[in-house]
């Protein structure tokens, strides 16, 4: 059985500014239909972007700019 | 030791709908009470929420930018939390503030500076009312019409029947060619 490998999101240079919560557009690209954050075999992203990428998106979600679910 | 902070606030409609600049005054208030010291204020947007908080579906979000020392921050969220028309709120530590933050918070002083009216949509849908005695006999007329329209609806199951039949025979008819094939085989096999 041939495992599909998932398609790379979008490709993010480490020296960006950091991610901002406040950016939602960007930021639901990074997340499954359901809400859950997207693995990095997915993003793309380096170890340190994936972190902030988890701390925006929560913040967010605190905020209610973004579903917990759904 | 004093540190630009960013805050988020969002603030419940109907404190806007009284008036903006009393809704703007609750937060600014709140911030210079704790010894803050403003570099922004401005609001960021009137936006649906993406999950209702305290039964509003809709907030006006305002952000600010102010420096305040870390031990202030405590008590300032305390402020916060007790407050009902600030519906939620989020404090993060900045470098500095962005650029052209600071214009923007200007022109909202401007006099041709309106905000627009929010949406009415912003309280939850009601909850359905129990079915009461009128209820119920409009339930029965509904549901006598449901009886009728399936009487109507008829004809069409049952020619999906009568197309399903037609296909059971067809199986049933290649049926018996099969073991004849299967039959024929092992006469084959054995010649």
């Amino acid at each position: 059985m041939v495992r599909k490998i998932p398609k790379v999101i979008a490709g993010r240079n480490c020296d960006d500014p950091v991610l901002d919560h406040k950016d939602t557009e960007y930021l639901s690209k990074f997340l499954t239909p359901q809400g859950q954050i997207v693995s990095r075999r997915r993003s793309g992203f380096c170890t340190q972007c994936q972190r902030q990428l988890k701390k925006a998106v929560k913040r967010a979600r605190h905020l209610a700019l973004l579903p917990f679910v759904g | 030791m004093s540190q630009i902070y960013e805050g988020m606030f969002l603030l419940d409609n109907d404190v806007v709908r009284e008036g903006y600049e009393g809704a703007k005054a609750l937060v600014t208030s709140a911030l210079d009470k704790h010894g803050a010291t403003l570099l922004s204020v401005r609001r960021w947007g009137e936006r649906r929420l993406a999950y209702p908080i305290s039964g509003r579906r809709r907030a006006t979000f305002l952000i600010a930018y102010y420096q305040i020392d870390g031990g202030e921050i405590p008590g300032l969220r305390r402020e916060f939390d007790l407050s009902e028309k600030v519906l939620r709120y989020l404090f993060v530590s900045v470098d500095a503030v962005p650029e052209g933050e600071v214009e923007l918070a200007q022109a909202e002083g401007a006099s041709d500076f309106a905000v627009p009216e929010p949406p009415d949509d912003d309280a939850l849908d009601p909850e359905p009312v129990p079915e009461g005695a009128e209820e119920g006999a409009g339930g029965e007329e509904a549901s006598a019409d449901g009886a009728e329209q399936a009487s109507e609806e008829t004809p069409s199951p049952a020619g999906e029947e009568s197309s399903e039949e037609v296909s059971s025979e067809a199986s049933e008819s290649s049926e018996p060619s099969a073991p004849d094939e299967s039959d024929e085989t092992p006469e084959k096999q054995e010649a």
